[in-house]
């Protein structure tokens, strides 16, 4: 483990004070351009220096002719130049004295061919001048609270706490609207590209010391360090979630070994071991990723699997029973004390058990305060999974149906809103037992909107829901088995360590 | 480290007979330096030899051809079950003697192991991430079931555990129609020891053990057993 997150060589990578940028110029379509206003977009506060053999400006930016020309010693190196160019350019570089780079430039490695050589001289220029590099063939890193965005797409949403890493720049830079819809985003994200120096197990080290960064996200094709990789996810895992999305190559004749073992040992199951073995999460796509990280960097603390569902009618409920049961999840029955709790405040016409079906709300206050409030001190559960129904059309149209006049809806609505976010809120800061929504509403809705903007997960779907808090146990399923392993461990060494004064 | 000579000594003499593998008698002997339970049993090289053999473990026993040239025996005819009396012994000797067109290290009599549970546990080696263990659903049915899960070696009894617990039909490792569970503690130190085989001898490049038969009683015994050697070993 590292000393501290500054150790890292991805440390001035993701939090450069000053950048040299190669291949931007005053052609508006070139990559380099992009990337440029990229970085301006976001409002980079740092030095950048742009440096083109033939502009003295470029984007209104001071233009170097050369990376010995600049006033300073940059403490980062943006490449985006044609495959020739890039050794030389990032001998350059080390010749100035740069120490990190990202090199974006495709054309290496994975074409093949003269590609692979032309890396193999990269990978030895960069170790001539003892620099880190990340790429090449990638697309960067985002860190929106550095204000720092050297991808060619526009930075869109906020910081977040998802840190991530990825083999794909797409997962990072699609992402930006979903996560931010979601009111998610990112710590930090790599886009790892070749890894012909920084691989993913470097990230994985880096993010696992970002103060910002609660859950690590990773897309995985092929893992190179495997040994390295195993060693870093279980010395991160006692302390942060990581959830990874893997997809294998050809499970079929992918090995022709002599033994059944070799035979069975395809990509797809060997990684399913590995990554249990390291306790990393594994979800079945992008999109479950993601809504993994959601529920694993916000809830309060770990969950357990009994679940305790609140719905106001059958349909919804009995779905979210039936998800829950396939997430593996169970459904504990309510005990007396919580059953005398609830029957003053549910309707004739609902069913007091679990799923607790309210039919109708006798009183829409007690949806959000006095009905969750019991179920969340249920001590026979671990986890509240709530259903989100009611769309601010109908709260106005329940407002005129109660005869408040036509000009005093929009602002009884609001109240409204404000009482049940409010609600729901105070619900979850003073129970540290989870609160999972569950919504067949958009959550740019009103109030659905507010909750998730202030950290609330609420899945499109119980099905979503349940695989999330399912999740989220089997993060503390496979924490524990670490930790436990690992003072075992300990116990044993020091048992070692007895004997040996003994003797 | 003398299990580690001993083991040398093994693949030593087979590489140096040009062995792509060991035979199922040398892999066991492999198998039992490191702690792993296997059959007992003894190569045999006359009917008559088989016979006494045979009387020394006791009826019923097993029959096989055992040459390091056959890795699946079974499909070759190579294999008599359920020996019962010393004709029987004496006509399964004659009929793979005479079936298997090979020359072989001799026949291999072995004790039954009953049981109808049969587990699969193997050592792979992966470009990335080295000796990794299997667990699996064996028998047959191996590639039917394809219920496998996978470890990197090392790795300690927690994690061995965890992979029983991983197998999709790991209901048969509990209390199955009158037997008793598998005895957790040694199957994990198997799993253990094909790790640590894995780790130790470079030489092995796969290994097979399929079936582990779970007894009656809940213990797990190699009944056959397949070590297949690298080409690259110094």
């Amino acid at each position: 483990m590292m000393k501290s997150i500054e150790a890292s060589p991805l440390y001035p990578i993701a939090n450069p004070k000053s950048i040299a940028l190669f291949g931007a110029s005053n052609n508006a379509s070139s990559m380099g351009t992009s990337l440029l206003d990229s970085v301006l977009d976001l409002g980079f506060e740092g030095e950048i220096y742009p440096v083109h053999l033939k502009e003295n400006q470029v984007q209104n930016l001071k233009a170097y002719r050369s990376v010995l020309d600049l006033p300073k010693v940059p403490d980062l190196a943006l490449i985006v130049l044609p495959t020739r160019l890039v050794s030389e350019t990032m001998d350059a570089c080390g010749r100035k004295g740069i120490k990190h780079a990202i090199v974006i430039s495709g054309g290496f490695k994975e074409v093949g061919g003269n590609g692979v050589e032309l890396e193999k001289d990269l990978v030895a220029v960069a170790k001539k001048h003892d620099m880190r590099f990340l790429g090449p063939n990638c697309i960067g890193v985002a860190n929106p609270r550095q204000k720092l965005n050297t991808t060619f797409m526009v930075f869109e949403g906020g910081p977040g706490f998802i840190g991530m890493a990825s083999q794909s720049g797409s997962f990072v830079t699609q992402m930006f609207t979903y996560l931010s819809d979601y009111g998610l985003g990112f710590s930090t994200a790599f886009s790892v590209g070749n890894e012909a120096n920084i691989d993913i197990v470097d990230c994985m080290e880096y993010l696992g010391a970002c103060p910002d960064t609660k859950v690590i996200a990773l897309y995985i094709e092929g893992i190179r360090r495997g040994r390295a990789f195993v060693e870093m996810a279980r010395s991160i895992v006692p302390k942060k979630p990581i959830v990874a999305f893997y997809i294998g190559g050809s499970e079929a004749g992918s090995r022709a070994g002599l033994s059944h073992t070799g035979a069975l040992a395809g990509p797809d199951r060997l990684y399913e071991g590995i990554f249990r073995q390291s306790g990393i999460i594994r979800a079945r796509s992008i999109m479950e990723m993601f809504d993994y990280c959601w529920i694993l960097g916000s809830l309060p603390k770990s969950t357990g699997r009994r679940v305790l569902i609140q719905t106001h009618s059958g349909g919804p409920g009995a779905e979210a029973a039936d998800a829950c049961g396939r997430a593996g999840l169970e459904l504990p029955s309510l005990s007396p004390e919580t059953i005398k709790r609830l029957r003053p405040l549910m309707p004739h016409t609902g069913s007091i058990s679990n799923p607790l079906d309210l039919t109708f709300a006798k009183n829409v206050t007690d949806y959000f305060s006095e009905i969750p409030k019991a179920l969340l001190e249920e001590k026979k559960a671990d986890c509240l999974l709530f259903y989100f129904f009611t769309p601010s059309r109908r709260l106005r149209r329940m407002l005129r149906q109660a005869g408040v006049a036509p000009d005093h809806i929009a602002e009884q609505a609001a109240k409204m809103v404000d009482f049940q976010s409010d609600a729901v809120l105070r619900l979850i800061k003073t129970h540290d037992k989870p609160f999972v929504g569950y919504t067949f509403q958009s959550v740019t809705d009103q109030l659905l909107k507010r909750l998730v903007e202030r950290g609330v997960p609420i899945f499109p779907g119980p099905e979503r829901a349940a695989r999330a808090i399912e999740a989220a146990y089997r993060y503390r399923c496979l924490r524990d088995k670490i930790l436990v392993s690992a003072s075992h461990k300990e116990a044993a060494s020091r048992q070692e360590t007895d004997r040996g004064w003994t003797k | 480290m003398k299990k580690k000579s001993r083991a040398d000594d093994l693949i030593r003499s087979g590489l140096n007979r040009g062995q792509r593998a060991l035979s199922e008698y040398e892999s066991k002997k492999l198998l039992g330096l490191y702690g792993i339970p296997v059959t007992r049993e003894k190569l045999s090289h006359s009917a008559d030899e088989a016979v006494s053999v045979a009387e020394g473990l006791g009826f019923p026993v097993a029959l096989k051809a055992c040459s390091a040239e056959l890795m699946h025996k079974s499909e070759r005819g190579g294999i008599e079950l359920n020996l019962r009396s010393k004709g029987d012994v004496r006509e399964a000797y004659r009929r793979i003697t005479q079936d298997i067109d090979l020359e072989l290290d001799g026949v291999l009599v072995q004790e039954m192991v009953p049981g109808q549970r049969e587990l699969v546990a193997g050592l792979n080696r992966d470009s990335q991430f080295g000796p990794c263990v299997m667990l699996g659903i064996g028998g047959i049915m191996t590639e039917v079931f394809q219920d496998t899960v996978f470890r990197m070696a090392p790795f300690d009894m927690i994690e061995a555990k965890d992979m029983a617990e991983e197998l999709r039909f790991k209901t048969i490792l509990g209390a199955f129609r009158g037997q008793k569970p598998v005895d957790m503690d040694v199957l994990c130190r198997t799993l253990i020891a094909v790790g640590q085989i894995g780790l130790e001898l470079e030489a092995v490049s796969e290994l097979d053990i399929n079936p582990m038969i779970i007894t009656l009683e809940g213990r797990v015994v190699a009944v056959d057993a397949l070590v297949v050697l690298g080409r690259d070993v110094k």
